[in-house]
Order: structure tokens, then sequence, then C-alpha cells
């Protein structure tokens, strides 16, 4: 029996480490494992090949939560067009150490972590990225599903075709349970905005605050992030960047949860980025200005308008 | 199955107990009841030692649940995580030692992948849906102190992770060493605990760390009526059972 599962400080989680080859006990595929790609709470993924095709395959220290994200992955696949995440190609046992272990493998996607992709890129991608991302959710909902620990760590920019996958399903929730897993940071109980309920509203809320997540250095970021946390906090954040400053209205209102769907903030973000690619060359000027002096005095005091128009027909909570 | 109730006791403690019966019994006390319990380790650096991490796995084996040692920081997310592994292994082990006696030894492990995937999902299900219980014990010894607003966090937390659920849940919170007794019940059972309770007010601050006996008096908070005689007998020492019960009750309704 292994009682300590999650040791996560002195000894390192119990995740099995792969042999080099193997193949699963039901299906008989066998795999040659080159590297491990990452950790997640519930175990660790490598990069295989099988049968000459890189596969990604994720074993666990309890079977149970594999055989879980595998139940979750499934569903998903109904809508093999929609490319939510990666597709399931085989889920098997193999033997370590003479027990048991199950495994799944799924088709690797070839990328980078969408915080890396940012910082190399540049974070005229963001909206970009997050249009494509609220599509994906919104398939992911509709098929009765909250993807609960979204956070940058979890998003894959493709590499051949800059397309945005989510990877690592372990939080993934039926609409309605309790979130299965969640990242303080990305958490809406946690900013003290609602509860960890599976609804379309808590992913959109993470959604919206790794939007403002991607558009500040890490340093900023952990630095600010003092206690009691409060979405006023990231309002500042939004209030003083230009990247993010055009998009306050579908931001704001994602993290007071009048969203009904990742459709409705994808338009209206999509709507803003319409706007701002055609109007860009003049707007760049103005958001320099807007910074210092009296210009910046207006538009914050345009954006202090926003927020009361909102606070007032929105939610008590504002001022808590 | 619908109708289960999981008990568990999670205890939260940066040290070796050092009073009274043994913790790892008491744990196994626990087990022998239905009731399943979680350690977790709070530290600051690495002032645990070998000896105190060797017993807070050791607790956690005998009483059937999980462990974690983490700082702070990271206290509330090791709350919700390890509640809910614990009892998503509880439910396992119940579905798993029904299918053995329909599939005979081997049980789930003989079924093909694709229909434990099935049983994975139902087992995830019956998780959400099923009561819960959770005593959570606060060791409140003089090296806590600093750690003590993390865990008030936590406990807030853990309150709102327990009220997502579509399953009825209720926690407890008690510190440990109590004034009179081994511990005081903080917050008696609740279905949600509103704010960050204040248990920094007028703590015990003491050298003792008496673990195994706090397990044991938490035990009777559950609704389960006293331990069998012949148990109690064995682990309780000098205390009377009778008496702790009597007067946990009147802490707690």
């Amino acid at each position: 029996m292994e009682a300590c599962v999650t040791m996560s400080f002195k000894q390192p989680p119990v995740i099995p480490s792969l042999p080099r080859q193997f193949h699963g006990k039901w299906n008989k595929k066998s795999y040659h494992v080159l590297r491990e790609l990452g950790r997640g709470a519930n175990g660790a993924v490598y990069l295989a090949t099988q049968g000459g095709v890189k596969r990604a395959v994720k074993v666990g220290g309890e079977s149970i939560d594999i055989l879980m994200e595998v139940n979750v992955l499934k569903s998903v696949q109904q809508g093999r067009d929609s490319q939510v995440g990666p597709l399931l190609c085989d889920v098997d046992d193999l033997m370590i150490d003479g027990k048991p272990c199950a495994f799944y493998a799924m088709e690797y996607l070839e990328g980078e972590q969408l915080d890396r992709y940012i910082r190399q890129s540049g974070t005229e991608w963001v909206a970009v990225m997050m249009v494509q991302l609220l599509a994906r959710l919104d398939v992911l909902h509709k098929h009765g599903w909250v993807f609960g620990d979204l956070k940058p760590e979890n998003v894959i920019v493709t590499r051949a075709d800059k397309q945005v996958r989510l990877i690592d399903f372990g939080g993934v929730t039926k609409l309605g349970n309790a979130v299965r897993q969640f990242t303080e940071e990305y958490d809406r109980a946690y900013w003290h905005a609602g509860d960890r309920r599976a609804e379309v509203s808590y992913d959109l809320f993470s959604a919206a605050v790794m939007m403002v997540r991607l558009f500040v250095d890490r340093q900023t970021w952990t630095s600010s992030l003092g206690e009691p946390r409060q979405t006023v906090w990231l309002c500042d954040i939004i209030r003083n960047s230009d990247g993010l400053y055009p998009y306050r209205v579908p931001l704001l209102k994602a993290f007071h949860g009048k969203y009904a769907s990742a459709g409705e903030m994808r338009a209206d973000m999509l709507a803003i980025l319409r706007e701002l690619t055609v109007a860009a060359p003049r707007q760049q000027k103005q958001a320099r200005k807007r910074t210092s002096g009296a210009g910046g005095m207006g538009i914050s005091g345009l954006f202090v308008a926003s927020l009361l128009l909102l606070a007032g027909t929105l939610y008590y909570a504002w001022f808590m | 199955m619908k109708e289960a109730t999981l008990r568990q006791i999670l205890v939260v403690t940066d040290g070796c107990s050092n009073s009274g019966m043994s913790p790892v019994a008491a744990a196994a006390l626990a087990r022998e009841q239905g009731i399943t319990v979680n350690v977790i380790g709070v530290i600051e650096k690495s002032e645990l030692g070998e000896k105190g991490e060797t017993e807070i796995r050791e607790i956690a084996e005998a009483g059937g649940g999980l462990c974690d040692i983490v700082y702070p920081q990271q206290l509330a997310q090791t709350v919700q995580m390890l509640t809910r592994k614990a009892m998503t292994r509880t439910i396992h082990q119940v579905v798993h030692k029904e299918l053995k006696e329909i599939l005979g030894d081997s049980g789930i492990a003989e079924l093909e992948p694709q229909k434990r995937v099935q049983v994975a999902g139902m087992v995830d299900e019956l998780g959400e849906k099923s009561s819960l219980n959770v005593v959570m014990l606060v060791d409140t010894s003089g090296s806590m102190k600093p750690k003590l607003s993390a865990v008030q966090q936590a406990i807030h937390d853990f309150s709102i992770s327990l009220h997502s659920r579509s399953g009825r849940s209720r926690m407890a919170v008690c510190s440990f060493p109590g004034k009179q007794k081994y511990l005081d019940v903080r917050i008696p059972w609740t279905e949600q605990v509103e704010q960050a309770h204040h248990i920094t007010g007028d703590l015990a601050m003491s050298g003792i760390t008496p673990t195994g006996p706090a397990i044991v008096e938490a035990i009777a908070l559950f609704d389960h009526g006293k331990l069998p005689q012949s148990l109690s007998e064995r682990y309780a020492g000098t205390e009377s059972d009778d008496h702790e019960d009597g007067s946990l009750r009147d802490h707690v309704f």
C-alpha cells in the first residue's frame, strides 16, 4: 500500500518512473520512452514513441486518478474536430516492480507552454490566444465539463499551426460538482470572488486572471500578490497596462461572473481585438500619453466611470 | 452506497507528539471505527526532522489516510487536495471490495482498462455525492504560533471547498492541547465557516503535544456513540472515556 502518495517536500511524490521500454498488458502496444515532459498533481508525462509515432504517456502514483482523467478525456473526444485537448490513443497497464500500473497514451502536441510562448513572441499575441482559448472552453462547457485548473502551464500553443490546446485534464470537473483541482493564483475562491463549484463562470474567471498574468512579468506578479487577494488589485494592473486597458470591460465582466458562456466573452474580446487592429497606429500613440498627465486623468476617469456603471448594475461586493 | 458518509480526521501539526498514547495507535483505533486519518506537517524551513516525518507517515498509514509535508503558504491547497484524494481512496476501496465479491480475488485489476475507466468515473461521482464529515485537529503548541494565520486561512478556504460539493459536508475544528482536556472544540460541526475564525486567541501555549490522546478525543466527535468497551480499555489508559465523551458533547451541541 502506498500510503504517502503526496510527500511533496522531502521525498518526491511516489510516481513510478517508466522503464525505457515497455508494452501494455492488454493492448500489447510497445513504447520507447524518450524523456520526461513534466509532472502534474496526479502523475508524470513522458515523451515516447509507439510504432514510430510520438506519443505523450502519462502514469501516476494511483491508477484510479489516471483512470478518472481518461474518463474525462474520452467524453471530450466526441467532438473530434474541436481540438480541445490531445487525442486519446491508448489506455493500458504496465508492470512496474511486479505491480500493475495504469497509463494512457495521447497525441503528442509539439509546441510551447502559453506563458513561454508569449515571452518569446510578445504580448500582442495574448488577445489572439485568449480568443482561441475561449473557443476551446466553449466546446468543453457544451459537453458538460469545466476545465478547472486553467493556467498558462496547462495551455499549449502548437508549433506548426499556432493553435491553442488544453493539456492536463486532472482538474476537469462535471458542471455543478466541486472543482477537482485548481491553482490558487487562478482560483476564484482564492480571490474572494466566489466558490469552487464547477461553473462556466469559474473557468472564465481563471481565464481573465490568466490574461492579466500574461501581461505582467513574473516579478511584478509574485511581489504584488498580497493578502487578502482581491480583484480590485487586478483592476489596478489593468488600469496601468496599455495592453490590457482596452479589454477592461470583458475582463471585469469575467471577474464578476457576468458571462453565461465562453462564446459571449469570446465575441466581446474579438470585437475589441478587431477594432484595435483597424485603429492601431493612432491608438498606440494615445495610449503612450495616457500613463501621465491630463490625458491619463481623463481616461482614468472614464475607467472609474465604467467601473461604477458595472458596480451599479452588477455586484454588491465591489467595495468589499 | 449513495447514502455513504465519509468520516475523516485531518491532523495539522509541526512536530512529534510527546505526551500520552501513541498517535499511530490512536489512528489505528480511528480507522477501526471507519474514520480515516490524514496528516499534514506544516514546516517553516526544515525543522521537522526525520522523527517527525516518520511519525506523520506512520499516523497516516495506520489511519488509512494520506499525508503531506508543506510550507504554510501551501497549506490551504494541500488540505483540499489531500481530503479529496483520501475520499476517492476510501470509496475506491469499498467499490474494490464489492467487485472482488463478484469477480473473484483479483477484483478490479482483472477488468480491462476501458471497464475500469467506467469504474473510475463512478467512484468520482460517488465521491462528489457522498456526505463528508471532517474534524480538523490543529496542533497549537508553542512552535505552531507563526503558522496559525496560514491555518486560519486554510480553515476558511476548506469550508469553501466543502460548500462547493454536491454532497452534504460538515466540518469541525479542534485545537490541541486544550485547556482542560486534550483538545478544545474551536468550531463545532458546521456546514459553512463564514469567516476566518480567530483560533489564535487564548491558546494554551505549552510544550506538550498530545497528538495521540487528541485523536482519540476527536473520534468521539463523530456521532458514533462511545468507543467499544474492549478498545477503550486497550487504548485509553487511565482516562475515563465516559467522562470525556460527556464533556465533549457539551462543547459541541
